[in-house]
């Protein structure tokens, strides 16, 4: 059943697929306008795949900025991959630097939200996570392209589009949700968040909220019964969240 | 592609990579100690709710203040999700409130 592990993937990114081609186009839009041809635009979404800093650096070129300051500008705010794909590893014991390396390339909230929903798919199952990141990237560069292409023919911004990533991330935030520690960890990151973006500009604040979440993490759990360390992740048996994607 | 622009995603895909891959390569070889792992657990539900909370209140220039559309919508689909974990259904009901409240409010 190796194989079926990239088409499972692949349809678990469906979701993904609503919410990035909207977002994509919208991309693409905005990259034309700074004066990004098409096959610039597609490649920045085939080669940095990493929305935030994508829709930031068209402002600065359209700011007439250089490409020195974008780039280390792309690197803060791409920073917070560091928690994921540190999270990630904790599933990817047995594979190869050459496999790591095409999975990680294509790290982004979205997947390793999904990815995290029903950890056991994906232990030592890249298979699983490069369909779910190629479809999702798929979609990501289409919308980038059609973007750049068609401009303002279409209007990203009707039917509900806005919502469909938010949509997204409440529900995989929901199944997040496993405990009464859990609960309190989203208000608690939640609410700081809130704070931390009004004071810090940029996509600090998604880094900052995780991090201090996971400071509390590691303080509070030393109290919890020892029967709960052997529940908690990673292992095969887990993911016993039952949930349709 | 004139070479600023070929610079410029170069760069920035570089830049996007390291972070990504440093992590689960090394990482993936070492076995992690339990505090670290401890640490590790909460950072799914944390980042999710350091995205989710700020769309909820801040609006796309970066003003804080609730936005009563994506609020609102945001109710309903926390409760089904809640009860029922489809992520196709949280999409899609998702996207019929905030379309249908884009008509009242």
């Amino acid at each position: 059943m190796r194989d079926s592990g990239f088409r499972d993937g692949a349809k678990a990114a469906l979701p993904i697929v609503l919410g990035y081609l909207p977002v994509g186009m919208a991309f693409g839009i905005l990259a034309q306008k700074a004066g990004l041809t098409p096959f610039e635009a597609g490649s920045m979404s085939l080669l940095v795949y990493a929305g935030a800093s994508q829709f930031i650096a068209v402002e600065m070129i359209s700011k007439g900025i250089i490409w020195f300051p974008i780039v280390l500008t792309t690197f803060f705010i791409n920073l917070r991959h560091l928690l994921m794909s540190s999270t990630l590893s904790l599933f990817f014991n047995r594979n190869s630097l050459r496999a790591l390396g095409l999975l990680s390339a294509q790290l982004t909230d979205e997947s390793f939200a999904v990815a995290m929903s029903d950890s056991s798919k994906i232990s030592n199952r890249p298979r699983y996570l490069l369909g779910l990141q190629m479809t999702s990237h798929l979609a990501w560069i289409s919308g980038s392209v059609g973007g750049a292409f068609f401009g303002s023919l279409i209007d990203p911004k009707g039917y509900g589009l806005p919502f469909a990533l938010p949509a997204l991330f409440i529900c995989l935030l929901v199944i997040q949700i496993k405990s009464p520690n859990h609960f309190g960890m989203m208000v608690i990151a939640g609410v700081s968040s809130l704070f931390f973006k009004w004071a810090f500009p940029g996509n600090w604040y998604i880094l900052l909220a995780a991090l201090l979440a996971s400071g509390i993490g590691i303080i509070i759990k030393p109290k919890a019964q020892s029967s709960k360390l052997k529940k908690s992740f990673p292992s095969p048996s887990m993911g016993k969240d039952k949930w349709e994607g | 592609m004139n070479k600023e622009t070929l610079a410029l995603i170069f760069g920035m895909a570089i830049v996007t990579f390291i972070p990504r891959f440093i992590p689960i390569a090394f990482l993936s070889r070492w076995n992690i100690p339990e505090k670290i792992k401890m640490g590790l657990e909460y950072i799914p539900v944390a980042i999710l709710s350091a995205i989710v909370f700020p769309i909820l209140f801040f609006d796309g220039e970066g003003a804080f203040g609730i936005q009563p559309q994506f609020l609102l919508s945001a109710i309903p689909v926390f409760a089904f999700a809640w009860k029922i974990k489809s992520l196709w259904g949280s999409v899609i009901l998702g996207m019929l409130v905030y379309w249908g409240l884009g008509y009242i409010l």
